[in-house]
């Protein structure tokens, strides 16, 4: 069973790369805003190879100028001061080009990472607001995991492309021809014979590119599989003890890790003979130069020194080659990850709504539910043809079984959805004709979960919304009866929160979420299973919050506890996505229907 | 360095490969010094004329002989020695996963999963980075610099092999000044990095909050901030960065220049040949790369170290339940008729238990016994001790006293594979690995599964339909963890899993809890056939009402024990007043019916 569990994470790690020439245009229009800095960053470029190559000619014009005729026993006095003078400045020439390549290179590689990061920042930030704009059903199905791999690693693997993608590529190219433009200038005959070698190093290089790569990603995949297997082991271990399964799973686990061990063996052997293969056909080249520069120098066609800078720049000529080959692989990975991210770009975003935007002071708050038909799941029924009405004021509750249908009335009211059938009118007008943002502003909806974001308490009240002050903030916690908890926190409204290691109860956190809805002054309340898990002695403050935030907007609610809906001005239960009864708490309790069992429930038992 | 005392067995398993490894490295770096010999000579021979055909032949041939020299020593040195590397990170991960597979649970409630992979993955690497590529600088920086310097000093003489050297050493200085800021930096950006990780995270998993308050732009602009500190922290490691290889080049052109100069005077003077100008000025090239290594060799092991004594910490772990040296065997009849199976005594003596000496009572003073394949069902709200019961049987901790006993034997001497053989167990959450449905089903199995006692495993616990209802039936995949299955699916399948087993006791952890009520009732009238001990732990009445004895856990302490009937006698006992409750639920729950499968869809 183990080499099946392979192979079929292989495929499936497989089918995630399909990068194409689209993905590359739509790339690079990242990169040209910054077209200047890019020119510039080539313009070094080329300023560092110049200098570098330079080197190999200036030793060259030293040895043939002023060394051959230092050492020339035959040569005068003056000549030799001259000669001397002249290696001084050849000298300083040389250490010109050293400075300036300094200068050029490190400018030139300053300049492409900050214009990297400026893109990886620009990437990372739309790609990340794009995330928010996105609708509720997308995050539904898109797992959270892969969503964050999208934002955080796969925008650094893109960063790559346009620092050491770009600069080595264009590194290697430049000074390939500059060597051989150089080559050409000196002597021409022994140009063509260094020429001679490229296309056997090209060819050499492509084959083994070509294996190398299949054994780099097949690694590399083999890798991924083993985080798979051992994320999955190590949260399961549990199980795997249980059952006793030590063995087997070791047994799985050294199945994966020895295939990774085979195709890194493979890499290695293809990488160590690679290089050398590279290294012999420099050797020979070398030799080849020796051989025919020698007797050209012999018959006096070349100097000494033109034969030194050939052996020089033989040496260099080969680095480029072996490097465009190494770019190969950060290429690959950046597209794969570019795709990706496209992919997500592509994502429709949230629907903005229509042009009506909600009046100043506010929603009357008429919600009218008329034959309303939804489902999360083609054809799944959630709701089926509801209908109601709540007029502006009143407090309408709904109550009924897990999965009846309650909460996703109230994810519809905020358009976290769109309906299948029917219409939802809100003060006489179709939700949809609202403008989006508006709408979410004027209805205010306290959460079952209450999410603590990192900051103060304040804050988390604010949320750091432009229509919410401080003082807003804090009257909001006051009609909350929140302000008594948060007085006695040792920083009071400062206090820091966050989601994660917070010591707040369930309760304040429920009132904060209170405070938080209603110090915006919505129009329209909704609450959401809100006082679900809260402790008795929370309840009665909230209680108390709940009729004062009822007293003046309409409010909707879904809740378990009858206490929270005792004071509703009507009561609609929800059975199996429809409407089962509807009526005051007395009406429905006098029916033996749902809501007598519901009330029994809350009451009786324990 | 005594870190790495773990992976001695290692080397000295793969001392010929190390030896040879060096030993071609070496060839290579000596091959590599004469090669300016060569040309030294080659330039002499021109400069006083001597030049022949013969000799430009002589010297082609042996630059071609050492330049294949370099070759096939490099391919040597790459197999061996990085080739050797990997073994050794397939060596240590392997031991380090059976290590994990060998500590307990206390161990892993205690580490966080993504600090166990790091171990494996990131840990791993950094030691077989430097027992590979360590190496190799090493051995370079060591052996290229001595015999560079020495064929410098042989070639030119003393003193002016120290000039030309001179400028040389800050190339380590350099490398050496900038490793430490440079990591302290790199860390700055991992730190921040995780800071934008948890920003994105804490913001996807609150988007319907994000988008209930209409504050995407207010969330965008905190990112923009964490976005925009890691664009600067990045700029401050890349400032060091990038001008490593510049001011590596910086150097070596200046003592190139400093040799140009001071050279050509020697020339004049008489006492330096072209050659040996021309030798000298490889030999300068030759030296960078071994200062450099001098400089990322330190670097690389202070890193391997601290990776293999975070390793080393892991491996030093002893789990605290541990098996017992010498097990006893549990002793049983040996029955042929699984139906006559007399199944297994277990016994609860007065169990106390605590997972810390200073937290407070879990259990105190537990007794309970079960025999003869009888079933027994444990009753309570959550975090009542529950679930801690069966761990305890199950030896996922030790008591804090008492004893716990198998036919009379104390669990803590019976040795793992017995007990794990004896007791089935379905968990409160299900595990279900990323395999097909049979293997799942067959975990219990040494792979090869009899596929139709999968089948019947599968229809004990009412799985068989939904099985045959997928694309692939018994081979379908499941997901990462089981994502393509729905809850009350995962339950059933762990069901079957324990029910292939064919234990002797089957133990269920609340596992009927996302099993709708009629499925529920199905499973549990397959469990009333089954001929062996049953112990359950439910919240749910209905769930236990048919066990032979019933426990009702509150706070540790058992308030009530009897069965059904009896727990009923007592109309203001607890189990009474759960029971009138979930009655009514049961009613509701009647009328709304399969609704509830659906309910998971909910925000």
């Amino acid at each position: 069973m183990a080499q099946s569990s392979y192979k079929h994470l292989d495929e499936t790690w497989q089918q995630d790369r399909r990068p194409d020439r689209k993905t590359l245009k739509r790339l690079y229009n990242y990169g040209i805003p910054y077209l200047k800095q890019f020119i510039l960053v080539f313009i070094l470029i080329f300023a560092t190879i110049g200098m570098t190559l330079l080197q190999p000619r200036l030793i060259q014009l030293l040895i043939d100028n002023n060394i051959s005729i230092l050492v020339n026993p035959a040569t005068s006095q003056a000549e030799n001061s001259q000669a001397l003078t002249g290696a001084l400045q050849m000298g300083l020439l040389y250490l010109g080009t050293v400075v300036i390549a300094f200068l050029s290179s490190y400018g030139q590689a300053y300049l492409l990472q900050k214009t990297g990061q400026k893109i990886l920042k620009t990437i990372r930030q739309s790609l990340y607001d794009h995330i928010l704009k996105l609708p509720m059903t997308f995050f539904d199905s898109y797992p959270q995991g892969s969503l964050m791999t999208r934002v955080t690693n796969d925008t650094e693997t893109i960063n790559e492309m346009f620092t050491s993608v770009l600069s080595n590529s264009l590194r290697s190219f430049i000074s390939l021809a500059g060597i051989i433009v150089i080559m050409f200038i000196m002597n021409v005959s022994l140009a063509s014979y260094v020429l001679l070698l490229l296309p056997f190093v090209i060819i050499i290089s492509v084959i083994f590119r070509r294996i190398i790569r299949k054994i780099y990603f097949a690694q590399r995949r083999a890798l991924s599989i083993i985080n798979t297997k051992l994320s999955e082991n190590i949260s399961g271990m549990r199980t795997i003890q249980v059952f006793h399964r030590q063995k087997q799973v070791g047994a799985e686990f050294d199945e994966v890790n020895a295939e990774h061990l085979r195709l890194s063996q493979k890499e290695v052997t293809y990488y160590a003979t690679y290089r050398p293969f590279i290294e012999t056909i420099r050797a020979l080249g070398i030799a080849g130069l020796i051989w025919f520069g020698g007797r050209q120098y012999l018959d006096g066609i070349i100097t000494f020194g033109v034969l030194y800078a050939f052996i020089d720049y033989i040496q260099r000529f080969f680095q480029p080659i072996l490097e465009l080959a190494e770019t190969y692989n950060i290429i690959q990975s950046a597209m794969t990850s570019s795709h990706r991210i496209f992919q997500l770009f592509d994502q429709e975003t949230e629907d903005e709504g229509g042009n009506v935007s909600v009046p100043v002071e506010g929603l009357k708050g008429k919600i009218e539910f008329k034959n309303v038909w939804f489902a999360y799941i083609e054809e799944e029924w959630v709701l089926q043809d509801v209908s109601f009405t709540v007029e502006p004021g009143e407090f309408v509750a709904f109550v009924g079984a897990t999965g009846a249908g309650k909460s996703t009335i109230m994810h519809l009211l905020c358009r976290f959805y769109d309906i299948n059938k029917g219409q939802i009118i809100l003060d006489g007008t179709d939700i949809k004709e609202y403008n989006l943002r508006g709408l979410r502003e004027a209805i205010g909806v306290v959460q079952q979960e209450v999410f603590l974001y990192s900051g103060s308490i304040i804050e988390n009240i604010s949320l750091n919304r432009p229509r919410v002050s401080k003082a807003d903030a804090r009257r909001a916690a006051e009609i909350v009866n929140a302000d008594s908890f948060i007085n006695n926190l040792p920083e009071r409204y400062e206090e820091q929160v966050s989601e994660r290691g917070s010591t707040l109860s369930a309760g304040q956190r429920q009132l904060l979420s209170f405070a938080r809805t209603i110090a915006a002054k919505p129009s329209l309340l909704i609450l959401d299973e809100a006082t679900a898990s809260i402790d008795t002695e929370t309840e009665l403050l909230i209680q108390d919050a709940i009729n004062k935030m009822s007293s003046n907007r309409s409010m909707v609610a879904v809740a378990h506890r009858i206490s929270t809906i005792a004071d509703a001005d009507k009561i609609i239960v929800m059975h199996r996505g429809r409407i089962a009864e509807q009526g005051t708490r007395e009406e429905l309790l006098d029916q033996d229907g749902l809501f007598n069992v519901l009330y029994k429930l809350q009451y009786e038992g324990y | 360095m005594r870190e790495y005392q773990t992976i001695f067995p290692f080397i000295s398993a793969n001392k010929r490969r190390y030896f040879l490894g060096i030993f071609a490295l070496l060839f290579v770096d000596a091959a590599n010094l004469l090669i300016p010999q060569i040309m030294r000579i080659f330039a002499d021979w021109a400069q006083f004329g001597e030049l022949t055909r013969d000799r430009i032949i002589w010297a082609a041939g042996v630059i071609l002989l050492l330049g294949l020299m370099v070759a096939v020593g490099r391919y040597g040195w790459r197999v061996y020695i990085f080739g050797t590397a990997r073994r050794l990170e397939y060596w240590l991960r392997d031991k380090l996963f059976k290590k994990y597979l060998s500590l307990d649970d206390q161990f892993f409630n205690h580490h966080r999963t993504g600090d166990l992979m790091a171990h494996v993955t990131n840990d791993v690497l950094m030691v077989r980075h430097s027992m590979g590529g360590g190496i190799i600088m090493i051995i370079d920086a060591v052996f290229m610099t001595l015999f560079t310097v020495i064929m410098m000093i042989y070639t030119v003489g003393l003193r002016t092999s120290l000039v030309a050297l001179l400028a040389l050493p800050f190339i380590t200085i350099v490398v050496l000044a900038m490793s430490k800021p440079l990591h302290q930096r790199s860390r700055e950006v991992q730190d921040t990095f995780s800071e934008l990780s948890n920003e994105v995270q804490e913001n996807i998993s609150g988007i319907n909050n994000i988008k209930a308050f209409g504050i995407e732009d207010r969330r965008s602009a905190d990112f923009y901030e964490v976005n925009n500190k890691y664009q600067e922290k990045n700029m401050g490691m890349l400032r060091i960065s990038v001008l490593f290889d510049p001011l590596i080049e910086l150097i070596s052109g200046i003592s190139l220049v400093v040799f140009i100069i001071y050279g050509i005077n020697r020339i004049r003077e008489g006492s330096l040949t072209l050659g040996d100008f021309i030798a000298v000025l490889n030999y300068l090239r030759m030296m960078v790369w071994p200062l450099v290594a001098i400089g990322l060799v330190v670097n690389s092991f202070q890193r391997g170290i601290a990776a293999m004594g975070r390793i080393n910490e892991i491996l030093a772990v002893q789990p605290k339940v541990s098996e017992a040296d010498s097990p006893t065997r549990i002793e049983q009849e040996d029955t042929q008729d699984r139906d006559s199976n007399p199944g297994l005594n277990i016994e609860f003596r007065d169990v106390w238990f605590r997972y810390e000496e200073n937290l407070p009572w879990v259990l105190q003073g537990v007794s309970f016994e079960l025999k003869d394949a009888q079933s027994l069902a444990i009753l309570g709200r959550t975090g009542t001790g529950k679930s801690t019961v069966l761990n305890l049987l199950l030896r996922r901790y030790d008591v804090s006293s008492g004893q716990i006993l198998i036919n009379g034997t104390d669990i803590r001497d019976i040795a793992f594979k017995e007990l794990y053989e004896k007791i089935a167990f379905v968990e409160q959450e299900s595990f279900i690995f990323s395999r097909t449905i049979a293997d799942n089903i067959a975990f219990s199995s040494d792979g090869n599964y009899d596929p139709e006692r999968v089948r019947l495993a599968a229809e004990f616990s009412q799985v068989a339909g939904d099985i045959e209802a997928m694309p692939d039936q018994y081979d379908t995949w499941v997901g990462e963890r089981g994502v393509t299955l729905s809850g009350g699916q995962k339950q059933r399948l762990a069901i079957a899993r324990a029910y292939y087993q064919d234990s002797d006791l089957l133990v269920l952890d609340d596992s009927l809890s996302a099993v709708d009520t009629n499925t529920e009732r199905e499973i549990l009238d397959h469990l009333d056939e089954v001929q062996r001990g049953l112990i359950m732990v439910s919240q749910r009445v209905s769930t236990v009402q048919r066990a032979d004895q019933i426990l009702v856990l509150e706070s540790g302490v058992i308030s009530q024990r009897g069965n059904h009937k009896s727990l009923l006698q007592d109309t203001d006992g607890f189990y009474a007043r759960l029971y009138q409750r979930q009655l009514l639920e049961r009613k509701l729950g009647e009328e709304s019916g399969e609704v509830t499968q659906h309910g998971s869809k909910q925000l």
